[in-house]
């Protein structure tokens, strides 16, 4: 808790004139007892800045609440070190710039922020890392394949220790097995050795990494910069102590055996992507069939992917390995007549040189849906096609063979499908009720073997990738620091593999410096809080270690929560998710919203002046009304805004605290989740949503309209329709009418 | 009906330069950018296609290639380089090759022997020709007829005219064959000969190559039209006045030999700048060159040229060096106008006015068809 706080106002930008700051001074010094007020015209200019320094230098103030501009601004500005507690109170952007100044309304609004703002400043405490002895800083590296090797070189090369577990007896994965590559420098059409030899060669050279081939993972205990490694290798098993994991293991051709309706199995000349390169590098191209060479090749692509039956994504490398394999075959006799079949010919970057270049080999392209493929006399193929360019259908016979470009399944698909429902424990048998929070999906891979409460593999998000959100973070999976690389995580080429795996690896590498200086890794880097739990206040109702969406509590036989603080990415769902309020942060707990909710004034009914209170995440929500602040839109003098970490954290108790004090109602602006979400703790908001459909009862006990608590999923270009959203609430609260709490 | 998918075709073209299509990817700015195509005539993208699926008998009859002039806007915005203006000249070549049904065309354009051969040939025997059959050699002063007797040259040069008319006349009827044949259209004979204005207008005006951005070619094709145009009439214009194969020329104001000199002029500035370009590559048009081009230009060049020479030796009243320039105006004449005329580049000369005529022939069908087919839907409808 904060010894001394003191309170600057600030009358820059405007503030001074639109709002009353003697007033304001006044809440600080009457009703919170605070001796240090101070107005300064520009508090973020050298001397404003000086002025609260010589304050905490001369003082002794550890504790500063800054009313100005948005915490999202000026953050360097007003940074007084770790052990000062700096609150800073949004009277700018989400104040005067979307209220009118001047305004009696807009001067309560800044008086109830401030108020909380000082609250929140006393119950905050400095927050102490969570720092952990002798923190191993090895990167384990599973895989041995062109993305595996690359991620152990980086690091290798950024001098930190590397062990590489591969499971078969050489290394190289697919790359290994390919006749000839592309080349990756101009002109990028080429057809070179591969080079996954020389990557091999200078991973051996590098003295810091161990590389165990034969090898597996047979379990993996422990959070980021503990983890305990168990591998079996060629000679008995090791245990390695590892601080980060990077995944690799690549993915697998799609099975071809499914793909009948192309003639595979049926057609001895119908052959796979894996095949036609085997025969190139027996520097033989022939029909299986009667071992003659073949003169004329088609190739249909995407061969089961993109299809709902069988893969509905696109596996992003077939049109490009089909482009090589076509130059093989050029290569080889320019007079075999190649032709290929595609939907969309995906040859992004650089793979344009490529595709122009089988173009000017001769290779004969047809853009077509629904390609049908037959055998004629002599095993010899007929495709026959729509061709979209001439609009009519063509045929192409006399074929030898046909190459179907198979995709891809990552290896994190592979084995038994296990589907765990957030909810399993409470929603049995009443599903109808309430919306439900999406199960997690893993697969039994027998990849990572982690000994987490919340499965042995990593969740997938779609299809059996295990990513956690593909745009905003591409390489976090729902597991911190342990992270994906290369076709494990999506489906890519070889060159974005070796940008993914470097990208893999720093990425470790920033989970191992985060993590020994106590700090979260991501989203919430270099946050120093971390949940504790009081365990005398805990009742086993295993909602924490449920809820927690990055598997970061295990459970002891009794089903008392087991943290990991380095597992943790600080959301605090499990803070909201905790009916015992046994869980806190040093700086953010369920106390200090709680009483930062009952420092807003609740005016009498007769005054006719609702107040709403908005809990706002503070990843896109709370950014949107900033937003809304700058392009200067009005909003609803009514509302009071708290941010909270993540609406994850948001607890119960506090709607019972707000609805209880006579607040009209309480609005939850949180991001978009389900199938498509943008959480950024993933679950977080719909965790939230799953909660708000029990606050029914609580509203019931207090014979409360459940209208009058509402959530929105708002993204931060939403930020033009916060008016009108808030608007809308506040007419319904109007409708239901006055809180009748209000006064007691 | 399907298409068969011919990878022969391919093959086939790429001897007449059009190898390139199967670059195209079909993006469409070619015919978005192209001058003179139209919505019923669309091209040169819709025949790259042709090209790669190998459908020569949608290309046989096609009118198309004859509609572009090679203005080469197509090829300077191709984002492929698939050289869409090139592809089309070599389906011109190649459609050239297939209305002459001598087999003589394929022969000069898919072999540099028979190139050779051929033009060897013509150039060595007309060169003994008059080497054996020229009448007696004057050498005190000029005395052309003397040595090239116009009795004999005149006659001889009808005949030579005729067969080529012929042989050229009868390519065209397969070209028509090819076009229009499969419609079977009807018309009567009016129509035929009311529209060979369009032929004539097309024929002497090249109006459709003012279509392109660049208004130059233009000018520059039809002072060598205009060339060639005048140099055939005063060629038959001689028979009767007597300006040129002579031995009394007339005075140097002489109105044939003014026409002649401007002819002679427009002709060499047109061909030497058309070697220049093609040397340098700058244009579209001359980037790419086919054999047969160069044996165009290498033959028309000389010929014209020799024709100068013959004029100025003449001028000069040098005797025997205009009896020597005589022949070899004739030795280059003679491959030039046999070969190219009927089976080569210059039977467009009549292509392109034909195919306009042709489509000028299906309009004036389709416009005579369409009232009875409205009677007849209404009969229906009835
Ligand atoms: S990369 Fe090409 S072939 Fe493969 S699925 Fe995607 S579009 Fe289809
Ligand atoms: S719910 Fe969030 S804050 Fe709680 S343990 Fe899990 S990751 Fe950490
Ligand atoms: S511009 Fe080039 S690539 Fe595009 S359609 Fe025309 S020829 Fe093909
Ligand atoms: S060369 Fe000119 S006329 Fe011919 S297709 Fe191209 S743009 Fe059209």
């Amino acid at each position: 808790m904060a010894k001394k706080i003191a309170v600057y106002l600030c009358s820059g930008c405007g503030l001074g004139e639109g709002l009353n700051l003697e007033a304001l001074a006044k809440v600080a010094t009457k009703e919170y007892k605070i001796e240090l007020v101070k107005t300064h015209p520009a508090l973020c200019s050298a001397e404003g800045r000086q002025l609260i320094q010589e304050d905490i230098e001369k003082e002794g103030v550890d504790g500063v609440v800054i009313a100005g501009c948005s915490p999202r601004v000026n953050t360097e500005v007003f940074d007084f070190g770790p052990n000062i507690i700096v609150e800073r109170v949004n009277l700018r952007e989400q104040g005067i710039w979307c209220h009118p100044p001047g305004d009696e309304d807009t001067q309560m609004l800044a008086e109830d922020q401030l108020r909380m703002g000082i609250v929140k400043a006393k119950d905050a405490q400095v927050p102490e890392p969570y720092k952990v002895e002798e923190i191993s800083k090895t990167i384990l590296v599973i895989g041995g394949g062109l993305a595996g090797i690359t991620a152990a070189l980086e690091a290798a090369k950024a001098n930190y220790p590397v062990v590489l577990v591969e499971k078969n007896e050489e290394l190289g994965g697919w790359a290994a097995r390919l006749y000839k590559q592309v080349t990756l420098k101009p002109p990028y059409n080429q057809l070179e050795e591969p080079d996954i030899k020389d990557r091999i060669k200078a991973l051996q050279e590098k003295p810091n990494v161990k590389i165990y081939t034969s090898a597996k993972v047979e379990k993996i205990s422990g959070a980021p910069g503990l983890f305990d490694a168990t591998i079996s290798t060629k000679n008995g098993t090791v245990t390695e102590r590892v601080g980060a994991i990077i995944l690799a293991t690549g993915a697998v051709p799609y099975d071809a055996s499914k793909l009948e309706h192309l003639g595979f199995g049926r057609f001895p000349n119908v052959i796979t992507t894996d095949m036609l390169e085997e025969m190139a590098r027996q520097g033989k191209f022939v029909r299986p069939s009667d071992g003659k060479e073949a003169k004329n090749v088609a190739f249909i692509l995407c061969a089961g992917s993109r299809d709902p039956e069988h893969l509905p994504y696109c596996s992003a490398s077939c049109c490009v390995d089909s482009l090589r394999q076509a130059l093989y075959l050029k290569e080889k006799d320019p007079d075999t007549a190649v032709y290929i079949f595609y939907r969309d010919l995906r040859a992004p970057g650089q793979h344009e040189y490529l595709y122009k270049r089988v173009q000017e080999e001769g290779v004969i392209f047809f853009r077509s849906d629904n390609t049908q493929i037959e055998e004629g006399s002599n095993n010899r193929l007929v495709i026959r096609a729509k061709d979209v360019l001439v609009n009519e259908e063509v045929i192409v016979e006399d074929l030898d063979l046909v190459v179907l470009a198979t995709g891809m399944v990552p290896t994190t698909a592979l084995g038994e499908m296990i589907v765990v429902g957030a909810e399993e424990e409470e929603e049995k048998g009443k599903k109808e009720e309430g919306p439900l929070v999406r199960p997690d999906v893993y697969f039994r891979c027998d990849l990572l073997n982690l000994e987490y409460r919340q499965g042995p593999e990593l969740p997938t998000l779609k299809y059996g990738f295990p990513d956690s959100h593909f745009i905003c973070f591409p390489y976090e999976t729902r597991r911190t620091g342990i992270y994906a690389a290369g076709t494990v995580r999506a489906p890519m080429d070889m060159r974005t593999t070796i940008v993914d795996a470097t990208g893999a690896a720093l990425k470790a590498i920033q989970c191992l410096e985060l993590t020994a200086q106590g700090m979260a890794v991501h989203p919430r880097s270099l946050d120093t809080s971390y949940p504790e739990f009081n365990l005398t206040q805990c009742t086993q109702c295993k909602r924490c270690t449920v809820e927690c969406p990055f598997g970061a509590l295990n459970e002891d036989e009794k089903a008392n929560p087991l943290p990991n603080p380095t597992r943790c990415r600080r959301c605090a769902t499990c803070m909201g998710a905790c009916p015992q309020r046994a869980i806190s942060f040093k700086n953010y707990n369920v106390n200090m919203i709680g009483n930062m909710v009952k420092a807003i004034e609740v005016p009498e009914e007769d005054e006719e002046k609702p107040r709403i209170v908005v809990f706002a995440c503070e990843n896109d929500a709370y950014p949107a009304l900033d937003m809304a602040g700058m392009k200067r839109l009005q909003l609803s003098p009514w509302i009071r805004v708290i941010p909270l970490r993540c609406l994850g954290s948001m607890n119960l108790i506090w709607i019972a605290d707000a609805l209880a004090k006579g607040i009209d109602g309480v609005l939850l602006l949180g991001c978009k989740h389900g199938e498509d979400y943008q959480c950024h703790f993933v679950k977080g908001s719909e965790l939230c949503n799953y909660r708000l459909s029990k606050i029914k009862e609580t509203l019931d006990r207090l014979a409360l309209e459940s209208d009058r608590v509402r959530m929105v999923q708002v993204e931060i270009m939403d930020w033009h329709k916060l008016p009108e959203i808030i608007e809308d609430f506040a007419k319904r609260l109007e409708e239901v009418g006055p809180n009748p709490y209000k006064g007691f | 009906m399907a298409v068969r998918v011919n990878p022969d075709f391919y093959r086939k073209l790429k001897k007449f330069g059009g190898q390139s299509a199967t670059q195209c990817f079909h993006c469409g700015n070619c015919t978005v950018v192209c001058p003179l195509s139209t919505e019923e005539y669309q091209f040169p993208r819709r025949f790259m296609r042709y090209v790669q699926l190998g459908m020569e008998e949608k290309i046989k009859h096609s009118v198309e290639p004859w509609l572009c002039y090679y203005c080469g806007d197509c090829q300077r915005l191709c984002p492929r380089q698939a050289n869409p203006g090139e592809v089309m000249m070599a389906l011109r070549r190649y459609l050239t090759t297939t209305y002459d049904w001598t087999g003589l065309g394929r022969l000069l354009y898919t072999s540099n022997f028979w190139k050779l051969f051929f033009v060897g040939l013509l150039f060595f025997v007309t060169l003994w020709v008059v080497y054996t059959f020229h009448g007696p050699v004057v050498t005190e002063h000029v005395e052309l007829e003397t040595f090239a007797p116009a009795h004999i040259v005149h006659p001889v040069g009808y005949i030579f005219g005729t067969l080529l008319a012929v042989l050229l006349l009868s390519n065209v009827y397969r070209m028509y064959k090819f076009i229009l044949g499969p419609e079977k259209i009807s018309l009567p004979a009016s129509v035929y000969l009311e529209e060979l204005k369009t032929l004539l207008l097309h024929f002497f005006t090249q109006l459709r190559l003012r279509m392109c951005t660049d208004k130059s070619r233009w000018i520059k094709h039809w002072l060598l039209m205009s060339g060639y145009f005048i140099a055939f009439m005063l060629v038959n214009i001689d028979m009767v006045t007597r300006w040129s194969l002579t031995n009394e020329p007339p005075a140097w104001w002489h109105p044939a030999k003014l026409l002649w000199t401007y002819a002679t002029f427009a002709m060499l500035y047109a061909t030497t700048e058309a070697i220049i370009g093609r040397l340098r590559k700058k244009e579209p048009i001359h980037q790419f060159s086919h054999s047969t081009d160069w044996m165009f230009l290498l033959l028309l060049w000389p010929t014209i040229f020799t024709g100068l020479l013959v004029r100025i030796f003449m001028e000069a009243d040098l005797a025997l060096p205009t009896y020597y320039a005589f022949a070899f105006h004739l030795a280059f004449t003679v491959p030039l106008l046999g070969l190219e005329v009927p089976f080569a580049k210059w039977s467009h000369l009549a292509y392109r006015p034909f195919a306009l005529y042709f489509i000028r022939l299906r309009e004036r069908a389709r416009a005579m068809q369409q009232p009875q087919m409205a009677t007849e839907a209404e009969a229906q409808s009835a």
